[in-house]
Order: C-alpha cells, then sequence, then structure tokens
C-alpha cells in the first residue's frame, strides 16, 4: 500500500483525470485535497477547505492559472496565496489567507502527492500504465484476499485480472475504505483493457462483500 | 440541555398542509408528534405524551420544547393587505442550522452561487452597510445593503440594483425586507424559518409576503425553491458542518459584517445548538 516506508509519496488520481481548467476531488493521509490543473497545464494539490466559510474547494472553478471557491468566488493561486476577494475588487488579500498546498508530481500518468519535500521521485511501473482509480468500501485485507495477492514490499499488489496481469496501488482511506489504481501493461489491447477493467469491479464487489461479512460476524 | 435554545419557537409544520392525523418530525433531537386539533387549532406532543405550547403564525406552526419567554417575535408587516403570503414549502439540509441561517444573511456568494439571478460577475462588490445589535428589540439587523441583481424577483424584468434589510430575531429565523419591483418604497419580505432537526441536519422553511399581483403562486413558489436549492448545495459541503463561533477557524471580511454580528450574538447568548466552539 501507499504511503510507506520506501514511498513518502501518495498516488491520488490518474492525470488524465485531471484536464487543463478542472478541479477534482483527492484524499492524501494528511486530508482531502482539491487537486486542479491551470490552464496552462500546471498540477496543485490545495486543502480542500476555503478559509474564508470553510467550503470545498473541489466544487470551485479553475480560470487561468487560479482556482476559485464556488461560494464567494475568492482564488487562489498554485503556491496557495489568496489572489482576489471579488466581494472587495480593490483589496490585496492578505498573505495570511493561504489554502496550504501540498507537493505534486506526476510520473507515467499518474499524479501523486505529498505533504514534504522529498529526494525521491514516486516509483516508476516498468512498462504498466494507468487504467482506471476506483473506490473500495472495503479494507486492504479484504482486498488483498479478493485479489488472491499481497503487497510486495515497495506496496504494489501485482494479481490476475480477467486473465491479464495487473498491478495495484492501494491507498488506505480509514479502515473500511481504500483508493485502488489499476495498472495495465502499456501494451494491452483494448479488449484486454475492458476486461480488466470489468475484472475490477468484480474484485471490488468480492472484497465488500468479505468485508461486510466480517462486520456481520 | 442547558442551552438556552431549547426556549426559543421553532416551525414545525406549514399550517395549511396539516391535517388532524399531523405528522411526526424532530426537533432538536426530540421526536414530536404536530396534528391539527380543530379548524384554527393544532397540538404539538413530545414522545412520551408532554403537550408543547404552540403558535399559528406566517403560515407555520411554532412550538418549543421549553418554556419560551418571549412571545414569538412580530413581523409587523405579515398583517399589511394587498401582500401574498405564500407558503413556499420545505428544503431539508445535511447541514448545522445556524449555517443555513448565516447563509441567508450573505449577499456576497449572490454571484456565485445564484449566478444571473441574484448576482452576476463582474457586479461582485459589496458597498458598506451598516449592522448593529439592537438592544431594545435583542436582534442583529443589516441596513443600507446594496446589490445589484440581473433578476431580483420573479416581476423583476432586468437587472436593478437592489435594496436590503436583515433582521435576525431569532437564533434559527431571518427576516429579509428587499425592494419590490412593482411598489416603489414597499419591501417585500422573505423568511427563512428554521426548524433543527439536530445539530446537523435542519428543515427549512422560507416564507414570503410579497407585493406582486401578477406572478403564479406556482412560479413564486419554483422561483423560492431553485434558490434554495442553490444554497444547499453549498451548505452541505461547508466543513465543519457546525458554525464556529471561535474566531480563527474562519476569515471573515467587511462584506461579512451580519455574519459577525450573528455568530457574536449568538455567542453572547449562548446559543450553540449547531455551533462548533472550540477550533479542531
Amino acid at each position: 500500500m501507499f504511503p510507506n516506508n520506501w514511498c513518502k509519496w501518495t498516488p491520488v488520481a490518474l492525470s488524465a483525470d485531471v484536464p487543463a481548467g478542472t478541479v477534482i476531488p483527492a484524499w492524501t493521509p494528511t486530508g482531502d485535497v482539491a487537486l486542479w490543473r491551470s490552464q496552462s497545464g500546471q498540477l496543485s494539490a490545495s486543502s480542500d477547505r476555503c478559509p474564508h466559510r470553510g467550503m470545498r474547494l473541489s466544487h470551485g472553478f479553475v480560470r487561468g492559472e487560479a482556482l476559485a471557491c464556488i461560494y464567494h468566488g475568492w482564488s487562489y493561486g498554485r503556491d496557495g496565496a489568496c489572489l482576489r476577494i471579488p466581494a472587495h475588487p480593490d483589496l490585496q488579500p492578505p498573505a495570511s489567507i493561504n489554502t496550504r498546498n501540498q507537493i505534486t508530481t506526476e510520473r507515467e500518468g499518474i499524479v501523486w502527492v505529498v505533504n514534504e519535500a522529498q529526494d525521491e521521485p514516486p516509483p516508476s511501473f516498468d512498462g504498466y500504465w494507468p487504467l482506471r482509480s476506483m473506490t473500495f468500501q472495503a479494507s486492504i485485507a479484504a482486498l488483498e484476499a479478493a485479489a488472491g495477492a499481497k503487497a510486495d514490499i515497495s506496496g504494489l499488489i501485482r494479481c490476475t485480472l480477467g486473465g491479464e496481469t495487473a498491478f495495484l496501488l492501494a491507498v488506505t482511506k480509514g479502515e473500511a475504505e481504500t483508493i485502488v489504481h489499476v495498472l495495465a501493461d502499456k501494451n494491452a489491447s483494448l479488449a484486454q483493457r475492458i476486461a480488466i477493467s470489468q475484472a475490477g469491479e468484480q474484485l471490488r464487489r468480492d472484497a465488500e462483500s468479505a468485508d461486510a461479512l466480517e462486520g456481520a460476524n | 440541555m442547558s442551552d438556552p435554545m431549547i426556549d426559543e419557537w421553532y416551525p414545525v409544520a406549514l399550517f395549511s398542509k396539516l391535517d388532524a392525523a399531523g405528522r411526526d418530525t424532530l426537533l432538536m433531537g426530540h421526536p414530536i408528534h404536530v396534528a391539527r386539533t380543530g379548524s384554527e387549532r393544532v397540538a404539538a406532543t413530545e414522545a412520551d405524551g408532554r403537550s408543547l405550547p404552540v403558535r399559528i403564525r406566517y403560515g407555520h406552526v411554532w412550538t418549543s420544547l421549553g418554556e419560551p419567554k418571549k412571545e414569538l417575535f412580530d413581523i409587523p408587516e405579515a398583517d399589511e393587505p394587498g401582500r401574498r403570503l405564500v407558503d413556499v414549502g420545505v428544503v431539508r439540509v445535511r447541514c448545522s442550522p445556524l449555517r443555513a441561517v448565516e447563509n441567508f444573511l450573505d449577499i456576497a456568494h449572490f454571484p456565485f452561487v445564484h449566478t444571473d439571478i441574484l448576482g452576476a460577475e463582474p457586479h461582485t462588490e459589496v458597498e458598506k452597510y451598516d449592522v448593529e445589535i439592537r438592544e431594545k428589540e435583542d436582534e442583529v439587523w443589516a441596513t443600507k445593503v446594496k446589490f445589484f441583481q440581473p433578476q431580483a424577483a420573479k416581476s423583476a424584468a432586468g437587472g436593478i440594483t437592489t435594496d436590503y434589510m436583515y433582521r435576525v430575531p431569532a437564533p434559527t429565523c431571518s427576516v429579509l425586507y428587499k425592494t419590490c419591483p412593482p411598489r416603489p418604497g414597499e419591501w417585500d419580505v422573505i423568511t427563512l424559518f428554521v426548524q433543527p432537526l439536530t445539530e446537523e441536519l435542519c428543515d427549512v422553511w422560507p416564507w414570503m409576503a410579497l407585493y406582486d399581483d401578477e406572478a403564479d403562486m406556482t412560479d413564486l413558489i419554483h422561483f423560492q425553491q431553485m434558490i434554495f436549492l442553490q444554497d444547499r448545495s453549498i451548505l452541505e459541503n461547508q466543513i465543519p458542518r457546525r458554525l464556529p463561533l471561535d474566531p480563527g477557524m474562519e476569515i471573515p471580511t467587511r462584506a461579512d459584517m451580519t455574519s459577525v454580528a450573528y455568530r457574536r450574538w449568538l455567542k453572547r447568548h449562548n446559543y450553540t445548538y449547531g455551533a462548533q466552539l472550540v477550533a479542531q
């Protein structure tokens, strides 16, 4: 699972799921983040709470190089500093108003976030590229049991889905929720990718029902 | 429960919709039953059979779990002839009842949440207005509030600068007075009556007393419900769910003076049902 002792980065989303000019909610061990990509393509992870009235910034909108809150339109730059308060157009917002952004990077189509600067970049997966992200209402143990495989020392789960080899990047979110990014061979055909994706949904059902049974006992 | 909010009046039903079978609902976490017992009579009872005080006013049935020290607040305009009284209905919102009131007091969100209806960019500036806690009435008042609106009301054809006054006569109720397009010089009355189901769940009962002879009643109700549904998308996504009363958790600006006075007034009275007191 991620993050772990060897990798402090958390995989939070697929690059393809955050096109330029959009924002999505994501999760890190430090807390919820609003993950957004500016018009010019720069990625940022802001704390998912506007300091003004507590509104989730992941419900906001991206304009140019800034993320704006949907409630009152306060906008924030890539460094987290508040740039503009529309109710007071002539006011220069004080530097203390800040969304406390984390550090982001992208590698091979995966977005990684970390709280403090790291010497090591996030890992590479040897020709395996991300297919989709999923949320399991199940523990990581239930996921491993359903996949018939355990995470290796690097945190990666290698298993077979739809007859193909797949890699799973799992992130524990609370006791009974796991975020899973599914990776497939870069050269997999469309039919193989669909088979892996559908097998991923079956894996989710298996893991969730295993946890539900355990909960009932 | 030592919170003095227990002695306040709360809306628990629309009088026009209440029949003899009545309705089961929740008030501050307590199950209650409200039913019509006569043409102008209603009864409210707690689960153990205890009868609660009731009032029928402003289209709604009001009750209290405690012993109200004051009569239900007055809205003198409600009795003026020529006004159309509009029962808007109910919107359930998963938020603190106090957050629902605070949102109602806020105009700066109009261009972003009620886009092209109550506000529109680039008309986002909130000019200075007056706020006070009126000691004699023990109410929060904001006056001389102005805002540019593309379509201020169902009866407004184009964009106008609308004048507002806001009043908070009870911890979960607010009365808004706004420019009335068909009758310059008069004020339309729009209220927000909030029923606290729990500290993090409420039923919002908007009610209006308007000078509008033309609009269809259904259109008036739809207009107001659309506005409140837009507000709900905000209210259910604020963190924390309860209203923080300690400074430091949230950052107000001059546009938020009404909210600042409301929070101060709540704190002064120890009205904390739905509030968060310690920054977490």
